[in-house]
């Protein structure tokens, strides 16, 4: 898995490419809290269009981050989810409390769904 | 026809590194015996979700101990239908009482989902502790 982050103005957009398992969810995690909980930032994005398979880990990872910016009063967004990575949050049934768009220009609309 | 019929068997180490080629061996073995993709990615989901379980909590994320796998083929006799049996053998530590309880998904949460993914995914998921090793077996019947 490769995680890269882009920073526009106040808003970090994180690039995942690759599985999301118990061997990387900790580097998602510490890559999401940095963002939100250290440096602030009000608004983190991850690109998720890249990521084919994720994982009750990878899942946590994820509820951290969402934990984390509603502390922060942060937006914490997700776009481009497969079909698998859907199917999971949807098994866990935090499918509608993570705020989630179609595309990377929907995400940054400052318009709410 | 042997009512059980040994498809592979994996040794494994308890590390992560290992998760993504288990995934990438168990997605085909179940496609040709007959299960459709749906099927095939939650059975991979759940021996994903499985063998992490063992990593973290039987070997408490140590590596480099012992996971062994086997992949079978029950040809559904008795009135069954035929269906893929996984079984985990771990010699690590005894779940802690009501660890295969669950708990309940929905809730913000970074914990306890795997168990969950498990049981949502296979049909049968029982877990048996004999002597000083875990045995924790899988069955999803072919549809």
């Amino acid at each position: 898995m490769q995680i890269s982050a882009r920073r526009l103005e106040n808003i970090t957009i994180f690039d995942v490419i690759g599985d999301i398992d118990l061997a990387n969810s900790p580097a998602v995690r510490k890559a999401l809290l940095s963002e939100i909980k250290e440096k602030k930032i009000p608004r983190v994005i991850m690109n998720l269009q890249g990521v084919k398979y994720i994982d009750s880990s990878g899942i946590a990872s994820l509820v951290e981050g969402l934990k984390a910016s509603r502390d922060a009063q942060a937006r914490f967004i997700l776009f481009g989810l497969s079909k698998s990575a859907r199917e999971v949050l949807q098994l866990s049934r935090l499918l509608k409390l993570f705020e989630i768009y179609e595309n990377e220009e929907q995400a940054l609309s400052n318009e709410r769904a | 026809m042997a009512r059980r019929q040994l498809l592979l068997r994996l040794q494994l180490q308890s590390n992560p590194e290992v998760l993504c080629g288990v995934r990438g061996a168990i997605s085909p073995i179940a496609a040709a015996i007959g299960f459709n993709e749906d099927d095939c990615r939650a059975i991979t989901l759940a021996l994903d979700e499985a063998i992490t379980n063992v990593i973290r909590h039987a070997y408490g994320g140590k590596l480099g101990r012992n996971i062994e796998i086997q992949f079978n083929k029950l040809n559904g006799a008795g009135g069954e239908k035929p269906a893929l049996e996984i079984v985990l053998l771990d010699r690590g530590a005894k779940p802690k009482p009501g660890a295969f309880k669950g708990l309940p998904p929905g809730e913000l949460r970074s914990g306890g989902l795997g168990l969950h993914f498990m049981r949502q995914s296979m049909d049968k998921v029982v877990h048996t502790r004999a002597g000083s090793a875990n045995r924790l077996r899988l069955v999803k019947f072919i549809r």
